[in-house]
Formats: structure tokens, sequence, C-alpha cells
């Protein structure tokens, strides 16, 4: 499986992006403004590195049109689903508002919002990237 | 299947030409060149006008649009 510079970059952002997002979201049990900060600076300097070492081995790091169009419906489908999540988790708030069972005034209310937004943001991510990998794989 | 089909893989044979050498004198990259020579990816026109001069041959000789339900 011959993959190109592109492809190889984006399965390096996909690990991280698992490495770094899977533990916080899968074991965090509390939120926490530190553990946020914590995760995106973990994400930002396993990037640099992966990126860094495979732009270091890859001979060839030219980019072409077919690239681009495919970083396109990557960037379609990341939007896609956050502004899905966004309807979704918007509607979800109203709901449980208007039923009382979620307090606006509870002083944690801020950091849960902010975990539940960054999560979407996660997800976003996620789905850009594999987007990007799996149109690759079907050559377009 | 694709619309637009080529005789990429053809006549890269006949002038045993590589697909990294195609790939380089078109500017693209040698998955590009696999992507259009499966029918997998139609190349913009200006990177189609590329492959036929690199080739040599006219756009037509290289590139045929087929339209669905013809065939």
């Amino acid at each position: 499986m011959a993959l190109s510079y592109r492809e190889k970059s984006l399965y390096a952002s996909l690990v991280a992006e698992i490495l770094v997002y899977g533990p916080y979201f899968v074991f965090h049990h509390q939120n926490s403004l530190n553990k946020v900060a914590g995760m995106i600076a973990a994400i930002i300097v396993l990037q640099a590195v992966l990126q860094g070492i495979i732009a270091a081995f890859s001979r060839n790091r030219m980019t072409d049109e077919r690239d681009r169009l495919i970083e396109l419906r990557g960037y379609r489908a990341g939007y896609l689903t956050i502004a899905t999540l966004m309807v979704a988790g918007l509607a979800l708030l109203w709901f449980h508002a208007a039923h009382g069972s979620l307090s606006l005034n509870h002083p944690w209310v801020g950091l849960h919002f902010l975990s539940v937004f960054f999560g979407m943001l996660v997800i976003a991510d996620i789905t850009k990237t594999a987007t990007q990998i799996v149109s690759y794989r079907r050559a377009l | 299947m694709a619309a637009i089909r080529n005789q990429i893989r053809e006549l890269r044979a006949e002038r045993e030409m590589t697909q990294q050498q195609l790939a380089d004198q078109v500017g693209v990259t040698r998955q590009t060149v696999i992507a259009m020579e499966q029918d997998k990816y139609s190349p913009s026109l200006e990177t189609a006008f590329k492959v036929a001069l690199a080739l040599g041959v006219k756009l037509e000789q290289c590139f045929q649009y087929e339209p669905r339900g013809r065939r």
C-alpha cells in the first residue's frame, strides 16, 4: 500500500487525535479547565512531533488538485458534523432547561458546556480526518 | 463508473513511461495518476491538457466523455 505524504500525515493526525482525545473523553470523570488545557497542549505537541517525523522521512511532499479536493470533502464532512451536533446540543439544552432538569445557575455549568462543545469539536475533527482517509482509500 | 474515461495507461505503456515520470511531468502525485488510470478520478481541464501534452497526443485521444447510460 503506497501512501502519499498527505495520507501519512492524515493517519498521524488520526492516531494523535485518538491517543489524546480518547483517554480524556473515555476515562475522565470530572470536568476541569486544566484537563482541557492539558489536552490542547498534548495534541499540539504530539501533532508537531508526528508531522515533523513524517516530513523528515518523506522525499516527495508535493500536493495536487486531488489532495485539495479531498481536503475540501473532509472539511465539508466536519462542518456538517459540527452543525448537526450543535443543533442537537441546543435542542437538548432547551429540553432540559424547559423541564427544570438543568440548572443554569450552577457554578460548574460553564465548564460543563465547555467540555460538551469541545467534545463536539473533537468529533467533527475526527470525522474530517476519517473522511479524508476514506476518500484517499477509495481513490477519491 | 466515471463518465470520463481515459487511455492514460495504454498511452503511457506505449511510451514506456512510468507513473512517477508522468506524474512529475504533469505536476501531480503518483497516486493521482493511479486514480486517473483506474477511472476513479476525473482531472481538471488544465491537468487533462497537461496529461495529453506529456503523452504527446490530442486531448480527445487521451480522454473521452461517455454520457451515463449509453454504455
